[in-house]
Parts: structure tokens; sequence; C-alpha cells
């Protein structure tokens, strides 16, 4: 008998003994304080967990902001999905598959949550440029913020890439000595950079909140 | 089907422990400090929200998935092969010790990095793949750690718990070359750069798996560091290691499992990462590994499925919880235990994963204080667990003749009220301090403590007398 | 009020002066006290360390002996709890030749369980007393909550409240809380992780008069260990403590 037909046949013997539970249906936020505006919620767990928050309401001010951020370095490394214009704002590119040579990157988030305070992190837009620049600088549109995981899971569902990230802050680690310290692996400095409606060229609107409700 | 590495030994907790305590006492020290911040942050964490409301949600829908368990893990791989991973099956770690060893020839692996994987290290992954001249690197902080030192790791969640700030100091100095006083921000700086170099030069990444969800084949990962993701993400392959009872039903249960498991772990809303895997890269995708392997590894646990008491530990997600608040964990850490799983939820897991033969006298590693049955995220009984464990030491005659025969004749006493005062007295009036050390049960005592001084009289005696 | 004393093995042996003092202490609240002979031992070191056979004798004796009682009450945390939690459970579980007669006894340690208690617990929740006597005023007392007491039977401010009403201040103790390692028969299997337990209750032990308990094996325990090391903080059961405070003196010295 294959393993696998081994530990189903030992399950499936054994099961015969166990009342059968029902699943309990969908996880609730279940919590004594009423949540925030998700928006409001997204920032306060985002910066509790060491993340910083900025927000942009135009197209200009996002491009100032960005152009006096990475004007420190002189190369970046870049998401898929950030737009052509921020492309060009500064720092050269480095070409796919060097994101580790880079100092700086900004990628973009594909949507937010929250209750976790997460970003949610999609494959398409480039794993490497999500996890090697030492800071990062993500794009979010605000109207991508789900109240709760739970929410930003079933948006997401019916259209799953390879993998998804949810970064909810820097690399942390208090293994040595139990002394907390940043940046142990994934990018030690986390910028959020949160655009108000349609400043970005997200490429899943269609799962924003609002225009699922 | 159990474990048949040689490496374990838990029948060595009494020495093991005592040793710990005799020689290495800064470990106490480590470990009380490190679990008793876990379990305040954790206590922090539960209180933010319903936390009665979550656990038994998590342990409903754990419940469901084990009863339910050969059609969920038949759809996860139904899943997982429709997104283009490959899919295996291990009844031992042989078998996985096999596998990787076919892969490992077929595409010329030469360096591996492996994210923190308490399976792998319950399967010995590291041993095997040294013996196919295979470097694997342990990139988890702690992990590295542990590894440059050449020891297991020593708490579910925090391998490196029982080492210092100064350990630590010392260790990097020596391998790193970092300055003997240099602080933890260095410390870090100097793996980092070391291990930067090993993921972009691996081959192959080994992690475990958190939970998977069987109707997306979705193999979620929590983690700190980034380490998980970079595993996962820069090597051309990618092995899950995942254990058949990681199985969860829905994609959307991944949302309750993760907040609770960070809460229950570190008192964290969330992991800092976390991954979500379906498969390999796809054809829209810059990036991410070519080939995706899970392997489904039994090694023992449908042992503990078998078991209509023990299978409900199958429940466990891992988070180290009961652990941190374990009184007896916290005097020694997790080397003791002499195998993988330690505290608690190592004790009543062992028997079945090891044999209750092998697992021996884990089970009685506990006061059965109940302090971990009231954290469990998942409500496991561990104290019904471990006494069950005892039950069945006795039933199948594993414990010594003379606590056989101990304890009849003290049930025997027991139902005759005369006999029992009688010997009640006769005990009262034994000279403890001079033959105690000579008895067997008194021994034990007498060795940590003094022994206790018999009241005067016997309350039946001052009963007879009357009370005023 | 009838109440059926069981003072448990330890109590009758070890403790005697302390299981004398809830004798007074439920005589001065009113109640009638008897003290069945018939007692021996509840069964929790049989069922703990995994003896099921020789436990479920031990109950079996234990609920014939109280069956007329209208309340059981023990000066320990630890018995009270096999009584009322583990009884059940056994007598559940453990199916008989039999079938009528092992409802019989499930039914009957369920109707035992729900009328037995820990001292304090009768106390406070079935005698409803707040206030004892002034006796310990100014005492500085540290009180170590018992497993069984605290998480089983879940008894941890009412002993606490009639040690401060009368008089005592109870001190903060971070370790207040956690096992002092007894764990009956593991203490003796594993003294060295036993003792070691026992070394953080009296590490982090503030500065205080007495230090009191509801069970006499965490008491025995910590003494021992106390001892062991030295140290002259006295250890008394929480009966006689709580009987000072009625007197406000003691009726018997504190065990040391």
């Amino acid at each position: 008998m294959s393993a696998r037909e081994q530990i189903l046949a030992s399950i499936r013997a054994a099961r015969e003994r166990r009342a059968q539970v029902d699943h309990p249906g969908r996880f609730g936020a279940w919590r004594p304080e009423p949540a925030p505006s998700p928006l409001h919620g997204f920032e306060t767990m985002f910066t509790q967990a060491g993340g910083e928050v900025v927000h942009v309401s135009s197209s200009a001010q996002r491009d100032t902001w960005l152009r006096e951020f990475l004007s420190g370095f002189d190369e970046l490394s870049l998401g898929v999905g950030v737009p052509a214009e921020v492309a060009g704002l500064g720092p050269t590119p480095v070409p796919h598959g060097s994101e580790h040579t880079a100092p700086a990157g900004v990628a973009v988030a594909r949507a937010a949550v929250a209750e976790t305070g997460s970003l949610m992190m999609d494959a398409r837009d480039g794993r490497r440029a999500q996890l090697l620049p030492p800071i990062l600088v993500v794009l979010v549109d605000a109207t991508t913020v789900h109240a709760t995981l739970a929410d930003a899971l079933g948006a997401v569902r019916a259209d799953l890439p390879a993998a998804i990230g949810l970064h909810s802050g820097p690399s942390k680690s208090a293994d040595i000595g139990q002394v907390m310290v940043k940046g142990v692996h994934g990018p030690g400095r986390v910028i959020a950079v949160v655009a108000q409606a349609g400043l970005g060229a997200y490429r899943h609107a269609s799962e924003r909140p609002s225009e699922r409700e | 089907m159990s474990g048949n590495s040689s490496t374990f030994r838990p029948a060595s907790y009494r020495e093991a422990s005592a040793r710990t305590l005799r020689d290495t006492p800064e470990v106490r020290d480590s470990v009380g400090s490190a679990t008793r911040t876990f379990d305040a942050l954790r206590t922090k964490a539960y209180a933010e929200v319903d936390s009665d409301r979550w656990r038994d949600w998590a342990q409903d829908v754990k419940a469901h998935a084990l009863t339910h368990l050969d059609e969920y893990l038949e759809q996860a791989e139904q899943s997982l092969v429709a997104n283009g991973a490959h899919v295996h099956w291990a009844s031992s770690a042989d078998d996985v010790h096999r596998l990787l060893e076919a892969i490992v020839v077929e595409h010329e692996v030469r360096t591996v990095v492996k994210a923190k994987s308490m399976l792998s290290e319950e399967l010995e992954v590291n041993a095997h793949l040294d013996t196919l001249g295979v470097r694997s690197v342990e990139t988890d902080l702690g992990e590295y750690i542990i590894q440059l030192l050449g020891e297991p790791p020593s708490h579910i969640v925090g391998p490196a718990i029982h080492r210092s700030l100064e350990d630590c100091r010392a260790l990097f100095h020596e391998e790193l070359g970092t300055p003997m006083d240099a602080d933890p921000d260095e410390l870090a700086a100097a793996a980092r750069a070391a291990l930067r170099g090993d993921f972009l030069a691996a081959d192959l990444g080994i992690s475990g798996g958190n939970f998977v969800a069987a109707d997306t084949g979705t193999i979620a990962l929590i983690e700190n560091e980034g380490n998980i993701r970079l595993t996962t993400s820069v090597p051309r392959i990618h092995v899950a290691l995942v254990g058949i009872e990681k199985i969860v039903p829905r994609f959307e249960d991944l949302a309750g499992f993760l907040q609770l498991t960070a809460r229950a772990a570190t008192g964290q809303p969330i992991g800092l990462f976390v991954s979500l895997i379906q498969g390999p890269r796809r054809a829209d995708e810059v990036d991410g590994p070519e080939e995706v392997h899970v392997v489904f590894v039994d090694n023992g646990r449908t042992a503990l499925y078998e078991d209509d008491t023990a299978w409900e530990a199958l429940r466990c997600v891992r988070c180290g919880a009961c652990l941190n608040i374990c009184p007896v964990y916290r005097q020694t850490g997790g080397h003791a235990y002499g195998w993988t799983y330690s505290g608690p939820i190592g004790a009543i897991i062992a028997p079945g994963l090891l044999g209750l033969d092998r697992a021996l006298p884990l089970p009685h590693a506990s006061s059965l204080c109940g302090a971990c049955v009231d954290v469990c995220p998942v409500r496991i009984p561990i104290p019904e667990l471990l006494v069950h464990w005892r039950e069945r030491t006795v039933e199948e005659g594993r414990n010594s003749v003379g606590e056989r025969l101990a304890m009849r004749s003290y049930a025997e006493l027991a139902e005759r009220p005369s006999a029992f005062s009688t010997a009640g007295e006769a005990l009262r009036w034994t000279p403890w301090r001079a033959v105690g050390k000579a008895l067997p049960v008194l021994s034990g005592w007498m060795q940590e403590r003094e022994a206790p001084t018999p009241s005067p009289k016997s309350f039946r005696d001052l009963w007879r007398e009357g009370i005023e | 009020m009838n109440v059926s004393l069981f003072v448990t093995c330890l109590g009758d042996q070890f403790f005697a002066d302390a299981c004398a003092d809830a004798v007074r202490l439920l005589r001065h609240v009113g109640a009638e006290v008897s003290f069945p002979l018939a007692q021996t031992c509840c069964g929790q070191p049989a069922y703990n360390s995994g003896h099921r056979d020789e436990a479920l004798r031990m109950m079996k004796h234990t609920v014939d002996v109280f069956e007329d009682a209208d309340y059981v009450v023990l000066p320990s945390g630890s018995c009270a709890c096999m009584m009322r939690t583990l009884y059940p459970e056994l007598a559940g579980s453990s199916p008989e030749d039999d079938p009528t007669a092992a409802e019989t006894m499930r039914n009957a340690t369920r109707e035992l369980a729900a009328r037995t208690y820990e001292l304090s617990q009768f106390l406070a929740t079935v005698v409803g007393v707040q206030h004892l006597g002034n006796g310990l005023d100014g005492q500085r007392v540290a009180y170590h909550h018992g497993c069984h007491a605290l998480r089983e039977l879940g008894v941890s401010s009412e002993p606490v409240a009639l040690l401060r009403g009368a008089g005592a201040r109870v001190m903060e103790w971070s370790a207040d809380q956690e096992c002092c390692g007894f764990g009956g028969t593991f203490s003796a299997k594993l003294p060295e992780v036993s003792a070691a337990m026992a070394d953080h209750k009296l590490d982090t032990l503030p500065e205080v008069d007495v230090v009191t308990s509801a069970d006499g094996g965490c008491l025995l325990q910590l003494s021992g260990r106390a001892l062991r090391r030295s140290s002259d903080v006295p250890f008394r059961h929480l009966a006689s403590l709580l009987w000072q405070g009625v007197t406000g003196t003691a009726e018997s010295e504190g065990r040391t």
C-alpha cells in the first residue's frame, strides 16, 4: 500500500468512531471595541507594528513625496505594478533579478487590512521586489483597505497568484537574547503611501470593498 | 510508522532536567524570563478580543477538519495539483528523506535554505541533507544561532530562548567576526549579511506549513523576520513539509487561525510576514520558484488519530502558549525533554508520535496544574490527556511493579477505615528524617526538601478528645 | 446547617490542628459539624498517576461515606476538586458490567459534587460570610493559590477576601498563581524540577509575616523547600489563619 493509501485508510477507519463536528462558519471579528474606519484602523495597527504611513491626496503630492524620499538613493527596485510615472522619479531602476542590489524599493499593495494592519502583496508585483530591499515604499489605494482579514481573503480568493504575502510592519526578531531588532531579513523600514482613490495603477480595482458591497 | 531516529531521548528527562538545573542555571533564567514575557503579551492580546469566542471557533474548525480529514486531504491535494504543485505523501521520516534525496539528485542541489519548521526537526532533515553532501542553512535567526551551536530548538516558537545575549555575542564573534561588545542590531545585521548570500545561492528552499487550506490549496506560513517569504520565493525549488493535521477547510478560515495563532504565540495581532502559497510561479509572474512540492507527512500522526482520547491533541497549532505558561517547562526549557516538541504539548503528542514506550516519562513531567488548558487557543484538554497516557502506562504494565503494588495496597487500605487510620498512625510515627532517604517515594522528596513534621496527634484523635 | 468535614489524608496526619480550626470556624458560623469516621482518601493520588481502577474504588468508598451529608467541606482545594470535578468524569467514563449500577454511580457523584466545597468557598458562597473578625490586623500575608482551587474550582477571591476581612494585608506576589511544584507523586518522581518550581515561588516571595494556602500539599512542599534553604518564614494553613482572625490569637503555632 502506498503512503497515501495507508494514511487515508487509517484516518477512515478511526473516523468511524468520531462524532462529526460541523464547521462553525465564518470567522467574525468578535472584539469588545467597535472597529474604527478601515483606513484609520489600518494606520493604527500598521504603525503600532513599526510601519510608517504617509497620506497623499493628489498624484502631484504623491510624486513630490516620492521624489524627495527617493533622492537619497542611487538605485531602486520596482514592483511590476508601480506606475510608469513613479518609475521615472529619480533613482535608476535595477532590472528584475537584481533587486538585492537596490538600497530601496517601491512596490504596490493589492489591498490592505485594517484588522491586522497588513499590506497584501501579490506575487504578480514581483516577490523579490517586495522582500529584498532594506527599505520598502508600498503604494496603497485607500479604497482597497478591507475592514477584516476574512473580508480581504474573501475578496481575492477568486484570483489567487502563486503567492500572497501579508506584510504587517518591518522585519523583526527577538531571537538574540530577547532583544527586539529590526530588519533581519525582510525590509527593516516599510512606508505605506496611502493614496486617495484612483491615483495608483492598481490592477485589482474590482476587489475594492466599496464596489463589492 | 513512528520516527526511527536514535537521537531522541525523552527517557532521560529526569537526568537531563536535573543536569540543566545544576550545571547551567542561567538557562532557567533565560527561559523563565522569555516565557513570562511571551505569556504576559499573550494575556494582553487575548484581552483585546473576545478570546473565548475565537477559541471556541478555532476548536470547532479544527475538530470539523479532523473528523473529515480524509476528505480535506484529498481536496487539498486536488487543489494543489490544479495550482501546478507536486503533492507527495510520506508515512515516515524515511519516506521524506528519500523524497528529498530524489529532488537533490535531480536538480543537483548544493545549498538549501530552510525556514523554521518543527516538522523538519522532527524528521531530522538537516542531518539527512548533510549525509547527502548538501549544505543546509537555517535562516530564522533563532534557528541560525542554534544551528551554529549544534543544538536542537528548545522552544516551538523561540528556538534559542535558552541562550542569552552574551552567548550570542560570543558565538557571533567566533563565527562572524563581530566585536565582543556588539549590540543586538549589529549581530542581526551580520547574520543578515551572511544569510543573504545563502538565499541568493540556494537551489532549494525547505519550509514547514502552519496551515493548509483545502479549498484553494494554500500553504500558510507565519513569521516575523521575512526569511520564510525569502525561502519560499527566491530558490528555484520550494519543498513544504506539512503534517497531515494542518488542514483547515476554507481559505477564509485562515483569517481566524493566522490571528489567533499570533496572539497565542507572541501576543501580536498577526505575524509580521504571512505567506499564502498556492503553487509554483505562473506565466504572468516575474519570479518565484519553478517547482513547488508539498509533502503530507504522517510520521506517527495517524497513530495519534487512532487513539480515541489523544486524537484531540492533533488540533494543536504549535503556538507554544502552553510551554510559556508551564511551570515545569519554565525551569529547564525544551532540551531536557529530549526531542523536538517539549512542554505540555510535547508530553501529550510524544506517546503517539514516538510510541508510549519511548515517550516515557514525559506524560509524568507535569504537576497537572492546569495552566496550559486555560491558554490553549484550540482548547486541547492537556491535563486530561496527560492522565490518559498515565492510565495507558498502567494498563500496559509499563510502570514499576513497586508503584503498582503500592497503589493497590493503598486502595485496599482506603476501603477499610480502621486499617487506614492505623496505617496513618504508623506513618506519623515513622522517623522520616532517619529512614526517609531509604524509602522509594520519600527519598525523592527528601533529596530536595526537609521531611514534613507530622501533627503530634491525628485529627481523628483530636476529634475523639473533643474540639473546643 | 449540617456539615460533614472531610479532613483528607494530609489534613488528618499533618494538619490536624488546622482541621480542628476548620471545625471551630464552621461552628462559629453556626454549622453543626460531623466527622464521619469511615472517611479515608478521595483517590486523587491514584487518579493522577494513572491508576484508574484504584481511584474508582476510593471514589466509591468516599461516595458511600458522604452519602447522607448535607454539605461536605474540605480544608483542601485539591481534594475538593477531585470530588467536584473529577468524580463525575471518572464515574461517567467507566462503564460497568451493570448499566443500572453505573447510572446510579454517575448520579451519586453528580449529587455529591454539588454538595462539596472547599472551606473558604463554603464560608464565602454558602454561608455568605464576609467578615469573621479582626484578629489578623496588620499581618502581612502571602496567599498561595493552589492550582486546583484556582483553576478547577474557580476559588481565588474568596480566601483573599476572608483574609482581608480579618484585617490581613494580603501582599502582592508575582508568582502567587504559579504552581508550587507539589503535584502529588510528581514531587517525588521528578524532585529536581519540582524543587526548582518551589524555588521560584520562594525567590519571588515578598516580605511577609506568614505564607498561607488552602492546600496542605502545597504548604508541605513550600515549607519543606524553605526549610532546606534555611528560610524561617512561617507557613500556616488557611483554616488556622482564619480562625486566628476570629479569636485574635493563634490556637496552633505556625508550622515551620
